[in-house]
């Protein structure tokens, strides 16, 4: 027993020698980097050849802003697995500590075209949406959560598509109306999916629609979101867009799949019951064949006199570049498109929104150095738009620019990874 | 004494494979993407007809491209087709799954670039100020180095009548 004991002893001794060989360089290192710590942490962030990995929202690759009912201004973005926000009582001059949202931890699809969503409704719900990849390539499921305490607590996340498949579902686009009611589409694989187990040739994904109402409800009697397919032969790799018209209707702009591969925008308006106003019209023309990714979705803003404005990217041979249209038929037909920025300078993923008399667009290009956010305004409903100003520029990369509206001002959000979030009223 | 040794060179083993957690690390060469290498790789390959592929985790259209090519040089019987891959993810976020695609796709024979984190835009306009990012976007490159750019899955005929039938 004794004898046991001394080996024993001689093996954890063992152990504990090699153990500490082991760890000693590297915790050398440690305390290296922590004597550093105090004083290098903010210049690390802005640093561009380090890696970012910390939850600061300079760190993020995309970042969701949005203003609450309230004035708050919100921004939402991913960082390992969970979701982070900052409030701003300023307009975004400054923003709270950030705070990491009571939500499990779970994969987060957070860049390019895809990302988070977050909105609001009149009485202190906040609504959250994302896509969570699953264990399989390109497969993933829509996910929802809801505060009904302004963002203090959210109930257990809810997988809003209902197929129950390891299929892609991703690319949602949420919004909400002042009642509660909840509208969230993207983009499904569910079809796909099902012939490709058939042995069957597809292309594309789907368009779903998911509608639920939260408000008022009890956390153990959760509503079940409806799924409703509301077009087949998507592009599968580009943002949805949707405003609401002035009936409360529903308008969706996603990039479709025409004929043999021609990659063009398509617009539908429904009615609050989910059936279609309009048949899915074709909106650009720009004849854009590529069996492949364009990553550039579009953006829709409806005026208070129904007037469609839209903005989309196409490298087409018939159109390349950045387009600007409106509708006063819901899409039947379009005005002339405009061509917005220079082609030259890389102009790409434009975004806009309408806010009483004025139509606002902005973009970002590339001159081999810079990112820079551009941005036009027009106040003769489209017609004609001012000379194009320069807003801000990025160092390290650029995520897409999105305009944000707080009652009658319009905001653009910009997220410069490694140099920080952007917000100036347009 | 050989008990403990034996303990001694079980842990230098575990400790030499980093355990389980890191057991997918692996050593794959492909290199960031620069103005530099791209140059340097243009000068080794002049005089040659090559095909230069960029691909995208976030583009099912590239992995049809990516087993396309993979195919095809199963059939070459060892001699090797000339393919640059060039991944064009741009994050930090990326590096694992990355190299898992290298190793599934058997690209690790080819040469191998990536665009660094944040590098993505610069290393775009690098290779083709005119190209806006939609992929899968390749190359076809000329004898005397001239670059024919083409965006969207490649036609199997095509690369055959480039790389194998030229």
């Amino acid at each position: 027993m004794g004898h046991n004991m001394n080996n024993i002893n001689k093996s954890l001794a063992l152990i504990f020698t090699f153990a500490l060989v082991v760890w000693l360089p590297s915790s050398q290192a440690l305390m290296f980097k922590h004597d550093h710590h105090a004083t290098a942490v903010k210049k690390e962030k802005l640093t561009t050849n380090n890696k970012c990995k910390n939850a600061e929202v300079e760190c993020a690759k995309t970042v969701t802003s949005a203003f609450a009912p309230n004035g708050d201004l919100w921004r939402l973005w991913a960082h390992q697995q969970k979701l982070w926000v900052q409030i701003s009582q300023d307009n975004g001059v400054t923003f709270s500590a950030k705070k990491m949202l009571a939500i499990p931890a779970e994969k987060i699809s957070a860049r390019n075209e895809n990302r988070p969503k977050i909105a609001f409704d009149q009485t202190g719900g906040v609504y959250l949406s994302w896509a969570t990849p699953r264990e399989k390539k390109y497969t993933a499921d829509v996910r929802f959560s809801y505060s009904k305490d302004y963002g203090k607590t959210f109930i257990k996340p809810i997988t809003v598509n209902n197929d129950n498949l390891l299929a892609g579902h991703s690319f949602n686009e949420m919004l909400v109306a002042e009642n509660g009611d909840v509208s969230i589409v993207w983009l499904d694989g569910r079809i796909s999916h099902q012939l490709r187990k058939q042995g069957k040739q597809s292309n594309g994904s789907a368009l779903f629609l998911a509608q639920a109402n939260f408000k008022d409800v009890d956390r153990n009697s959760l509503p079940v979101f409806t799924n409703q397919q509301l077009a087949n032969g998507t592009c599968v790799c580009c943002r949805i867009a949707m405003d609401f018209n002035q009936q409360g209707e529903l308008a969706i702009l996603w990039r479709h799949i025409y004929g043999d591969n021609i990659r063009e925008f398509a617009l539908l308006t429904l009615a609050k019951n989910g059936e279609k106003v309009t048949p899915v019209y074709q909106v650009s023309h720009d004849h854009w064949k590529i069996n492949g990714c364009p990553h550039q979705g579009g953006a829709i803003s409806i005026d208070e006199q129904n007037r469609y404005h839209m903005v989309w990217f196409n490298q087409g041979d018939k159109g390349k570049g950045i387009f600007y249209a409106s509708s006063d038929d819901q899409g039947k037909t379009l005005s002339q498109p405009i061509s917005v920025g220079l082609l030259s300078g890389q102009a790409s993923h434009p975004h806009l929104s309408q806010n009483k008399e004025n139509i606002d667009i902005v973009w970002t290009q590339f001159n081999g150095i810079e990112h820079q956010l551009w941005h036009q305004r027009s106040i003769d409903n489209g017609q004609s738009f001012s000379k194009a100003q320069l807003l801000a520029t990025a160092q390290n990369g650029s995520d897409r620019p999105f305009i944000i509206k707080k009652d009658k001002a319009s905001y653009v959000s910009w997220q410069r990874p490694k140099q920080g979030h952007w917000v100036k009223v347009l | 004494m050989k008990k403990r040794v034996r303990l001694f060179f079980a842990l230098a083993l575990f400790v030499i494979c980093g355990g389980s957690s890191q057991a997918q690390n692996y050593s794959i060469d492909h290199q960031p993407f620069s103005q530099m290498a791209f140059d340097k790789l243009k000068q080794q390959q002049l005089g040659n007809r090559w095909l230069m592929v960029l691909w995208s985790l976030d583009c099912p259209a590239c992995f049809k491209e990516l087993k396309l090519i993979q195919t095809l040089q199963l059939e070459q019987h060892g001699k090797a087709l000339n393919v640059i891959f060039i991944n064009a993810d741009d994050t930090d976020e990326v590096n694992l799954e990355r190299k898992q695609v290298l190793v599934s796709y058997e690209m690790t024979n080819f040469t191998n670039f990536y665009f660094a984190d944040g590098q993505g835009d610069i290393s775009r306009y690098q290779i083709d100020p005119q190209w806006y990012g939609e992929l899968p976007r390749s190359y076809f490159v000329d004898e005397q180095g001239k670059f024919h750019g083409k965006s969207g899955l490649l036609d199997e005929n095509l690369i055959r009548s480039w790389l194998i039938e030229k």
